[in-house]
């Protein structure tokens, strides 16, 4: 002690003159001082090892030091990391200290210098330092190899959410120098020149294969990269839980969070390590292990769980008592024995957990949709007895166990089915009848209803049915109905009679269900009572009988409106005078009649009450079919009997009958009433539903009336739609039909005798023009004049003609000097000049006739051009001339047609011009010489020819002449 | 470049089907010796069907490495995969290659691919694509066994394996996660560049040993991936 007192007095000393003299002492090392630094990258861990050692400590010296590193990056004199390490050195030491750098080490040269100090924390004072030592070099990149391109740290691998830094080192001094994580472009900061750094903050998980990091120079196809393998974070095994089935193995079980995979880490690995024995296991799988139990040596363990990888290590404990956990196996084996319609006995086996342990199992069954449960104890084989049972009944058994002592978990469940026995039914079966007398013989008709589940016990294979009449001397009869009927039609020797009704199933029959059927019909006279429903059905309510009786019924129809009605009954007991019957078949606007029996001692029923009702009304949609009769001119009837009131929706409480007039007044006995459609009309009230004729009075003969006749209830009228009409008649109309009927008949008579006699008629009248053929005439002129003179043939006739005749008075000639029989035409020649050559001619064609003619412009009817006579043309060239020729010509044809008229005839192209008139025929009968044609559409300049018009002007007359005919 | 499953699966159905009625052909039905021509055309019928295998199972693996391997128009030199048997070859150099050499050549670089294939099955880190491999794998197997049995009915010897020159898995001197998940990608489209050269070959060998009557030939279209 007092050579380290000494020693220090020294130290102190001597760091006081270098204090005082710094500038002199400066190169002159202390003692204490590091000395040997040498300094090592290890670039897979990217860090930086130093070693040395402490000058001058002597040989039994142990001091506790402080050594003060500073590390430079680039350049000495920029200080990135400042850091005290203290520790206790010997004699001949040889010092460590490790740095883990953030920035790949590739990427910048590092600088490391130290200097120590006594760990003087007792002592206070500023800290006495030695000098530094030299700066030492930790330069990577020299080692880096020719390549022009480096991407560091290669290979790393972190956990998720680190910051990483990536660089980049180019040697071939490009700047344009792209880096991608991912694909996607990297924003750095450049180091130096030739280096750039990357900060990727909180990197995430992307795939087993690594995040892809590369750098590629602007020019050139070079790229340089590196993964970055980022790894999951390692979770904390969670439930963690160790239970055992048999105390020989335990099974631990843990959920392993997220597997911390990578191509270049394996998954992460689970080790199970026990305190107390001091075993340890590697888990094989990633959520379970196996720890086996030695038998009977250890009861309490203390597990720890410890999850690793490269990164982490991840632990959890568990402390247990091996017998508070066990969780044993399902139970097997389950039979069931000795099952009998009401109870079995199920037995089961357990695996066994140990000579001293008890199971407590539970027994649940399930069945007719209850669940009952037990609990059994039980040590190697259980038995447990169901009883209570129903019969023919299907049940589901379940049983599972646990650890009787300490429990801990349930084992899994193990299911069985069983079926109970049938056995004879419990109940009789709820019998109704229905009784007619059809011929004189009573008909029953027996109803039942099926026996439920728990009744009936089984299946119900028949019914059986006694029937015992009264009298004794008759006997009985025996009938069985196979199931699954639910009635029958019985026809019975005598009214007077008892049937009993019971069901059998395999085992056995059912209590037997009674009834009595007498002749007397019972108390039909029962007065029908009106029952409102209401949503929950129909409350029915009835005076409680004085004599005894052992219940009461109640039946009604559910399908009143078709037959068969549905018969339902229901059973009442002896106190109760009112019940609600509900049905889902009840429906709104349908009358439901119901029946009350009392049911005597002796079974027979007797009728006490009738009810009606709706369980809804609703408004009549029909109105009845009416029909008119006796109608008056003052009065008419109407009458509806064949209209029910009984299957209406609702209860008919009586009708209206309106009357609609033009009037519009209502006399006594009717009101005014305004319909939906604004109109207004007479409205009678019959208040008896039963009246169902009305005479209506008061009208207007010779009126029009509508009328409508509708019921009406408590929810309302029928449809206001279909009014009848009627008209009243004439109050004086039956006088006239007995006038006008026999005037009418006369008539008639009268017109059919003239129809019958009208050939009689007719030859009086209007006798028939007579046949030329046929006339005597023909004969007398063929004999006198000429032998080839014959009558026109139709077939020769030009067709239509138009002939003007202009008769003048004392110009008649004779015209027995005709010589041909060919037509001539006349021209027309508007001007003065003589023509020589066919002219255009004034006719109307008719191409149906002759085609040919319609293609000349010269009327080229005639295929020759006509040539007239000189003389002819002379006369024709001013119209006066050619009036006169078409008198002379017309004369000539024409003698005796009166004068002074100018008329244009039509002359059939079927009849000879003359056949009209055959008494003014000449003695020398003409041929047809004027045959005015008519031309349809024939072009006729208008400056040559006016059209002909009818009237006195003499342009108009155009006469076309006979070529034959000559003029002198 | 996927494909989907069922196109493979009725691709090579369709393959079978087609190597099934080949003895059905009475070109290549004759009787005695039937020659090289029927294995020829299986064997170019293998290298198609295995080049749409390839196109699905390239695009699975490179998906699997991630960008940039997986970018359509990544490119890289060809650095570190210099051991690779490389199938691009000078267009005369090609037509001037005799059917010994040229089947030869097919036969050491489908021995060396199937080596290195089974490397990269062994660090595949999903067992589907694992599945993937080994199907492929065999049926590469299949292929060199083929090109074996031409030319045998050729009469050529097969090559011996030089000692020492058998690859180890991977090929070349990984130095980093980076070149190795490189050397897989060159892998993968060296294989493509084979399977389209053989085929070629193939054709060439098949056009020369047959008459034009066995023309039971697969169109199929080939793509890069």
């Amino acid at each position: 002690m007092a050579l380290f007192s000494v020693s220090k007095t020294a130290f102190l000393l001597a760091f006081l003159s270098l204090r005082t003299y710094q500038s002199e002492v400066l190169s002159e090392p202390l003692p204490w001082a590091p000395e040997s630094l040498k300094v090592s990258v290890n670039t897979t861990s990217q860090c930086l090892h130093l070693q040395w050692t402490v000058h001058n400590l002597a040989h039994h010296q142990e001091f506790r030091m402080v050594f003060q590193i500073e590390i430079s990056r680039i350049k000495t004199s920029n200080v990135i990391w400042v850091e005290n390490y203290t520790t206790t050195v010997k004699w001949n030491q040889v010092l460590h200290w490790s740095w883990e750098s953030k920035l790949p080490l590739e990427c910048a040269k590092h600088f490391i210098r130290m200097r120590s100090a006594v760990d003087a924390a007792k002592t206070p004072g500023p800290r006495v330092w030695s000098s530094w030592s030299s700066w030492e070099e930790a330069d990577v990149q020299n080692s880096l190899g020719q390549d022009p391109l480096f991407v560091f740290p290669k290979d790393k691998l972190v956990e998720e959410g680190s910051n990483v830094t990536i660089c980049y080192v180019s040697k071939s001094h490009q700047n344009n120098i792209s880096c991608y994580l991912e694909g996607v472009r990297m924003q750095g900061e450049q180091l130096d020149p030739n280096v750039s750094v990357f900060n990727l903050n909180h990197v995430a998980f992307i795939r087993e294969t690594g995040t892809n990091i590369y750098c590629k120079p602007g020019q050139g196809d070079g790229i340089k990269g590196t993964v970055l393998f980022v790894s999951k974070v390692l979770q904390e095994p969670k439930d963690f839980s160790c239970e055992t089935q048999d105390l020989m193995t335990l099974n631990c079980t843990w959920d392993p969070g997220s597997d911390t995979g990578l191509l270049k880490q394996l998954s992460q690995s689970y080790t199970l390590f026990e305190s107390f024995s001091g075993k340890k296991i590697l888990c094989k799988h990633k959520s379970w292990c196996l720890w086996q139990v030695a038998p009977e040596s250890q009861d309490m363990y203390n597990f720890t769980l410890t999850a690793e990888n490269y990164l982490r290590k991840r632990s959890v404990h568990l402390l247990f008592h091996l017998t508070h956990r066990v969780h044993p196996m399902a139970p097997f084996n389950v039979l069931f024995k000795n099952v009998n319609a009401t109870s079995a006995t199920m037995t089961w086996k357990v695996h066994a957990i140990g000579k001293y342990y008890t199971l407590l199992c539970q027994v649940e069954l399930y069945g007719e949709g209850k669940v009952t449960q037990h609990n059994v104890s039980v040590k190697v084989d259980g038995v447990h007895l169901f009883s209570g049972l129903e019969p023919d009944t299907e049940y589901l058994a379940q049983v599972r166990c646990a650890n009787g002592n300490h429990f801990w978990k349930w084992s899994e469940w193990t299911h069985q089915n069983f079926t109970t026995v049938e056995a004879a039914p419990s109940e009789a079966p709820d019998v109704w009848r229905n009784v007619k007398i059809v011929q004189g013989r009573c008909v029953v008709t027996l109803f039942w209803k099926p026996l439920s589940k728990l009744q009936a016990h089984g299946k119900i294979l028949f019914y059986n049915i006694v029937i015992e009449y009264l009298d004794r001397t008759s006997g009985s009869e025996v009938l069985s109905i196979p199931a699954p009927a639910s009635g029958t039609e019985l026809p019975l020797n005598q009214c007077s009679s008892q049937i009993r009704i019971t069901a059998s199933n395999s085992v056995g029959t059912s209590p037997a269900s009674v009834l009595v059927v007498s002749r007397e019909p019972g108390n039909e006279e029962v007065e029908e009572e009106r029952v409102k429903g209401t949503e929950d059905g129909f409350p029915l309510s009835w005076n409680p009988q004085p004599r005894h009786v052992t219940g009461y019924l109640v039946e009604w129809c559910e399908q009143p409106r078709d037959p068969p009605c549905d018969l339902q009954w229901k059973n009442l007991g002896p106190n109760v005078t009112s019940t609600v019957v509900s049905s889902d078949a009840f429906r709104p606007g349908v009358r439901y009649n119901f029946r009350i029996y009392g049911i005597s001692t002796e079974r027979v029923p007797c009728l006490l009450a009738r009810k009606t009702g709706y369980s809804q009304e609703l408004a009549p949609s029909d109105n009845p079919q009416v029909v008119m009769t006796n109608l008056t001119s003052h009065s008419f009837t109407l009458s509806w009997k064949n209209y029910s009131t009984e299957s209406q929706p609702s209860f008919i409480q009586g009708y209206h009958v309106y009357l609609k007039s033009k009037a519009g007044r209502c006399h006594s006995g009717s009101e005014k009433a305004v319909l939906s459609d604004d109109a207004v009309c007479c409205k009678y009230k019959i208040d008896n539903p039963e009246q169902k004729t009305f005479v209506v009075e008061n009208l207007q003969p010779e009126s029009f009336y509508e009328f409508l006749v509708t019921p009406y209830t408590s929810v309302g009228e029928g449809p206001h739609d279909a009014f009848a009409k009627v008209t009243t008649p004439d109050e004086y109309s039956p006088t006239l039909i007995r006038i006008l009927l026999p005037t009418v008949f006369c008539i008639l008579l009268i017109m059919i005798t003239c129809y019958l006699k009208s050939q009689w008629m007719k030859e009086k009248c209007y006798p028939d023009i007579p046949d030329p053929y046929k006339s005597s005439v023909l004969s007398l002129i063929k004999s006198k004049e000429n032998p080839h003179l014959t009558i026109m043939n139709i077939k020769d006739c030009v067709p239509d003609s138009i002939e003007v005749l202009n008769k003048q008075e004392g110009t008649r000639k004779s015209f027995t000097e005709t010589e041909s029989t060919k037509p001539t035409y006349l021209y027309l020649l508007p001007t003065e000049k003589r023509y020589s050559s066919p002219g255009p001619c004034i006719c109307f064609e008719n191409f149906t006739y002759n085609q040919a003619a319609s293609d000349s412009a010269s009327c080229g009817h005639v295929p020759a051009p006509p040539k007239a006579p000189p003389s002819q043309l002379g006369l024709l060239t001013s119209p006066e001339n050619l009036l006169k020729a078409l008198e002379k010509n017309y004369m000539n044809s024409l003698g005796e047609i009166p004068a002074g008229e100018t008329s244009l005839n039509y002359v059939s192209q079927l009849a000879s011009p003359m056949s009209g008139d055959m008494s003014n025929l000449p003695k020398n009968p003409p041929e047809p010489a004027l045959c005015s044609e008519y031309k349809m559409q024939m072009a006729i300049p208008l400056g040559l020819a006016s059209p002909p018009s009818s009237g006195s002007s003499s342009l108009s007359s155009i006469t076309l002449l006979d070529e034959g005919e000559r003029y002198h | 470049t996927h494909l989907r499953a069922w196109d493979s699966w009725g691709l090579l159905a369709c393959l079978c089907t087609v190597l099934w009625h080949l003895p059905a052909v009475p070109a290549l039905n004759r009787t005695g010796d039937p020659g090289p021509g029927p294995s020829i055309q299986k064997t170019y019928d293998l290298t198609r069907y295995l080049e749409h295998q390839l196109r699905s199972l390239a695009g699975t693996y490179l998906n699997y490495l991630g960008p940039p391997f997986n970018e359509p128009d990544f490119n890289p030199p060809r650095l570190g995969a210099e051991t690779l048997p490389r199938a691009t070859v000078n267009l005369d150099v090609w037509r001037s290659l005799n059917d010994k050499l040229r089947l030869t050549q097919n036969y050491e670089a489908y021995s060396h691919l199937l080596c290195y294939l089974r490397g990269l099955n062994r660090q595949a880190a999903t067992a589907e694509l694992r599945r993937s491999l080994a199907h492929f794998c065999t049926s590469l197997q299949g292929l060199l066994g083929s090109i074996a049995g031409v030319m045998a009915a050729l009469g050529y010897p097969l090559p011996q394996p030089l000692p020492g020159t058998e690859p180890t898995g991977a090929p070349g001197p990984a130095h980093s996660d980076f070149l190795r998940k490189m050397d897989d990608f060159w892998l993968l489209k060296e294989l493509q560049t084979w399977l389209w050269r053989s085929a070629k070959d193939f054709n060439r060998l098949k056009k020369k040993m047959q008459p034009p009557a066995a023309a039971v030939t697969l169109h199929l279209e080939a793509h890069g991936f």
